[in-house]
């Protein structure tokens, strides 16, 4: 290069840079080498028979025959509905999670190259594990199929069906980190929306003759495959937690491979690719650079309601602080206060006891508190597991297990105080019953997610779906 | 050369730049001034990293946003805080660096082997950054900085947290970039580098002076 000439960044050379360094990131993770194992030893526990134990897929209350194609399809439908959210938790909790953006966003790199490089890479890992439940497919399917064993026919429909939804995880995962406002708990409630949605969104598929567009609205594609081409109009199939008392007896025998190639189909899931590889570009388009450590405070009414105020007059002779008189009590009382740090959590926690003094209390103020504590809690939990504060804390006079024994006592001591108007206008102690057991719970799951992953992500996600069964229930 | 007409920079109610017109001209410009004043702020808006409220930033003579990718291609910026990828080597992560820069990554590993090697660092290239300590990562995120030949040089504090031959390797590596580069330093050690700079700047309450 002549001096004072200016290098001409490559695409190409972004792009493959980004998915090395990402993958090399995957590859020295523990979390990785997690994924691949749990995946084949989980497969057992996806595959239920009439006992019930696993995860059950019955059509008009009938469990399917387990033909091999049939088990194919069976992993492929428990991973498009009930495993995306563990793929969204590891995308967005692993290693990869922190990137140097200080020093790349400020390189002339295309940005669109940088993320499709970051997408490749989610994207492997994720067919990585696919690949290691195809291992474990083959292997339950030459212990438990009806009729003919055939590789090919439980690997196909496991790719055809769960591949694309894949892809398209890894494709929003980059897409939320490409704008500031959904790089954190607004972008795990979006997904958790998100996946919600793809799950109640089949519906309109299965009232509709197999066509591109009506399948193009199964993102889990479940429909065709145990519906068939036809119509199914009301369709009674059940993932998930199955009773087995309620499923009759003998099974219903699918042609699965007819739901497969119906009409539309296979260019509705390869379709489902091309709309990833789309959000990658889209992303990479409305891509906008993280904030600086100094971030802008609000201004106007709201943004004054809401500011902590000008700080108390500072005493220049004031002695050092003297040992607390109960170290206990000061901890529970730093951990309350953190909880619930700011105006804004105050104003909505009065909101949510007050919405519990009237109504069903158990589907309305208390699932109000339940979630808003979500969101504190989580926060809160995954400030405080930060592995650099980490090191900082246990050096501290009171051990980790102690502070995070703190925080879930703390928390349930939060939960109780929402439901403590609730239980005293309607003079009944069932809000308090329900506010100890969901506060209990919701802490305790906080606390450990965030200390096994060192952030906030995993917790959040997996409690607001617990959330959403508590809420629906 | 790089231009700044009457840039302005606020936080919520704090203007951090007053409306601060200066010039930095090839050679070594210093930052000095109290913490706080907006020395970094002014080093990340000349850096883009950061977009002005007000005024005009020119990078030879062409005003961003139209020159910035003209900046970006040349830039070098070397940050107090970055987020280190803890899990890759010194080295690859410099060689990621390179590709961003649309640098030859054989020419950047062997240019980093030796900016490493004059500023001790090179002995722990293969090692991962999660090994590292507070001054090796400070001197990592500067060689990083000084891959390929930038004209424009952005480092915050970058002898801070090294010892004092360590600092003095860094200082002088400096010294040599800028005798073809735009280079603008906060440094604790403005004293030591003062007689080599160009101009010395003082950073306080919104306005930028010579000192």
């Amino acid at each position: 290069m002549m001096p004072g000439a200016q290098p001409a960044v490559q695409p190409g050379a972004v792009l493959r840079s980004s998915f090395l360094t990402s993958l090399t990131r995957y590859r020295r993770s523990w979390g990785l080498w997690l994924l691949l194992l749990i995946a084949p030893v989980g497969a057992r526990f996806m595959i239920s028979d009439e006992s019930g134990r696993g995860v059950a897929i019955a059509v008009a209350d009938q469990l399917p025959v387990l033909t091999s194609a049939m088990l194919g399809v069976w992993l492929g439908i428990v991973v498009t509905t009930l495993l995306l959210p563990v793929g969204y938790i590891y995308l967005r909790a692993n290693t990869n999670r922190r990137q140097p953006w200080q020093v790349e966003e400020v390189t002339a790199a295309p940005r669109i190259a940088m993320l499709l490089g970051r997408f490749a890479a989610d994207a492997a890992v994720l067919l990585g594990t696919l690949g290691t439940l195809t291992w474990a497919g083959w292997f339950l399917g030459w212990l438990m199929v009806s009729g003919p064993y055939s590789p090919w026919q439980i690997a196909y429909p496991l790719w055809l069906i769960a591949a694309p939804p894949l892809i398209a995880l890894a494709a929003l995962r980059i897409l939320f980190d490409a704008l500031p406002w959904l790089r954190g708990a607004l972008g795990d409630l979006a997904y958790f929306v998100l996946w919600v949605a793809s799950i109640a969104m089949p519906i309109v598929a299965a009232d509709q003759p197999s066509s591109f567009t009506a399948n193009l609205f199964d993102h889990p594609g479940f429909v065709r495959p145990l519906a068939g081409p036809e119509p199914a109009g009301e369709m009674n199939v059940q993932i998930g937690g199955v009773d087995p008392a309620s499923l009759k007896p003998g099974r219903i025998d699918l042609d699965v491979a007819a739901g497969l190639h119906a009409p539309g189909y296979i260019a509705a899931r390869l379709a489902w690719i091309g709309i990833a590889v789309a959000l990658v570009l889209v992303a990479g388009l409305i891509y906008r650079p993280h904030r600086s450590g100094r971030k802008r405070a609000g201004q106007g009414r709201i943004a004054k309601l809401l500011s902590a105020g000008p700080p108390p007059a500072a005493r220049a002779d004031a002695p050092p602080a003297p040992p607390a008189r109960s170290a206990l009590l000061g901890l529970g009382l730093a951990e309350f206060r953190l909880i619930g740090a700011g105006r804004l959590f105050l104003l909505l926690a009065a909101a949510a006891a007050l919405a519990g003094l009237s109504g069903d209390y158990r589907h309305f103020g208390s699932p109000a508190a339940l979630l808003l504590l979500v969101f504190a809690l989580c926060a809160h939990a995954g400030r405080c597991e930060a592995r650099g504060l980490l090191k900082l804390t246990a050096t501290t006079a009171t051990p980790p297990m102690l502070r995070r024994a703190a925080f879930v006592v703390t928390g349930l001591a939060w939960s109780l105080l929402l439901a403590l108007p609730a239980a005293i206008v309607r003079g009944s102690g069932e809000p308090l019953l329900l506010a100890l057991t969901t506060g209990a719970a919701a802490s305790a799951a906080a606390m450990a997610l965030a200390a096994l992953t060192g952030s906030s992500f995993a917790p959040r996600v997996v409690l607001l779906i617990a959330w959403y069964v508590y809420f629906s229930s | 050369m790089l231009t700044l007409a009457d840039i302005s920079r606020s936080y919520g109610r704090k203007r951090v730049l007053d409306g601060i017109s200066v010039t930095f001209p090839t050679g070594l410009t210093l930052l000095v001034g109290p913490s706080g004043a907006g020395k970094s702020t002014l080093l990340r808006l000349l850096a883009t990293a950061e977009k002005p409220n007000g005024g005009t930033i020119a990078w030879d003579g062409v005003a961003l946003p139209g020159a910035r990718k003209a900046l970006r291609a040349t830039l070098g910026y070397a940050p107090q805080a970055v987020d280190l990828p803890e899990d890759l080597t010194a080295r690859e992560f410099a060689l990621h660096m390179a590709a961003l820069k649309g640098l030859d990554a054989r020419a950047a590993d062997l240019q980093f082997g030796a900016i490493t090697e004059r500023i001790g660092l090179h002995a722990d290239i293969n090692n991962r950054i999660a090994t590292f300590s507070g001054g090796m990562r400070r001197r990592l995120v500067f060689a990083q900085a000084m891959l390929g030949a930038p004209r424009l040089l952005a480092l915050d504090e970058p002898t801070a947290e090294l010892d004092g031959e360590t600092a003095a390797s860094v200082s002088a590596l400096i010294v040599e970039r800028a005798a073809e580069a735009v280079v603008v330093m906060t440094t604790h050690l403005a004293d030591a580098l003062a007689p080599q700079a160009v101009q010395v700047l003082r950073v306080d309450q919104g306005q930028v002076a010579p000192q």
